[in-house]
């Protein structure tokens, strides 16, 4: 797919990011609108792309505001993504 | 607290409508999202539903008067949003809220995106819907308290005006590259 994609928050996990979402982007039309799939198969590209994210995530002080909106999360109670 | 209400209908099918959302930035319009970042993400429901955290960089200038409230300079703001793809409803929800200023504005944010009733095939219906607070957590004037309200809903307008011009945009590209949603 020749789509723009974003860049991440993060300048050094821009490529790491790039490389996540054009594997994501083929997953979704191609298996998981179809329902041919039932676990997000990126995971080696999720990986990398997320450690990245992690660690700059701490690096530049978002996460203890992130840590507070989850805890808050007041619109998730049906999106189950609070269980860690 | 006041309310943002807006709708509109989109000439492209559901499915593609949904593809297209992660793909909406950067678009040439909606040029104050400088980044976005997934989270977490989860497929559940037998592969039938698709959850996503996603953390979206904001940058956009803000008036003179605000600089003083904040204290700040930074127009650098994060927003979060976590969003749900459901197959069998066909419906895509995305919910989102600022991560900082909490205490001075607070900005709930709902879009769901579906089928159109009378044209499930090929049109999708946008629905958006915000609850914007101001001063939840800081102790000033109700004059100022609606003066940053009103100001906060005039931006999220004309930010919206954008998302759908530069959604459009991403959307007519997404269809020429492909023709294989439906």
């Amino acid at each position: 797919m020749g789509n723009i994609m974003s860049s991440s928050f993060a300048p050094e996990c821009t490529e790491l990011k790039k490389k996540y979402d054009s594997c994501f982007n083929e997953w979704y039309t191609e298996k998981f609108l179809k329902g041919k799939s039932i676990e997000n198969e990126c995971s080696k590209e999720w990986d990398n792309y997320i450690k990245c994210v992690d660690r700059n995530l701490v690096k530049s002080g978002i996460k203890p505001a992130l840590d507070e909106a989850r805890k808050e999360a007041p619109f998730e109670n049906g999106g189950d993504l609070n269980k860690d | 607290m006041k309310l943002f209400n807006n709708s509109y209908e989109l000439d492209y099918p559901w499915n593609q409508v949904t593809a297209a959302n992660w793909n909406k930035y950067p678009n040439e319009v909606s040029t104050h999202v400088v980044a976005v970042d997934v989270l977490r993400r989860e497929v559940k429901d037998s592969g039938n539903v698709l959850v996503t955290e996603r953390l979206i960089t904001v940058q956009q200038n803000i008036p003179r008067w605000l600089i003083f409230l904040l204290g700040s300079t930074q127009n650098v703001s994060y927003v979060r949003e976590v969003s749900t793809v459901n197959l069998q409803d066909k419906t895509l929800t995305l919910k989102s809220c600022n991560l900082n200023y909490v205490n001075l504005l607070k900005v709930f944010e709902t879009v769901q995106y579906t089928p159109h009733p009378k044209d499930p095939l090929d049109r999708t219906l946008f629905k958006q819907e915000a609850q914007i607070s101001a001063c939840t957590g800081c102790n000033v004037s109700k004059k100022l308290t609606n003066t940053m309200e009103d100001w906060s809903i005039k931006r999220f307008c004309d930010n919206a005006k954008k998302g759908k011009i530069g959604f459009n945009s991403v959307l007519r590209l997404s269809n020429e590259e492909t023709s294989n949603y439906k």
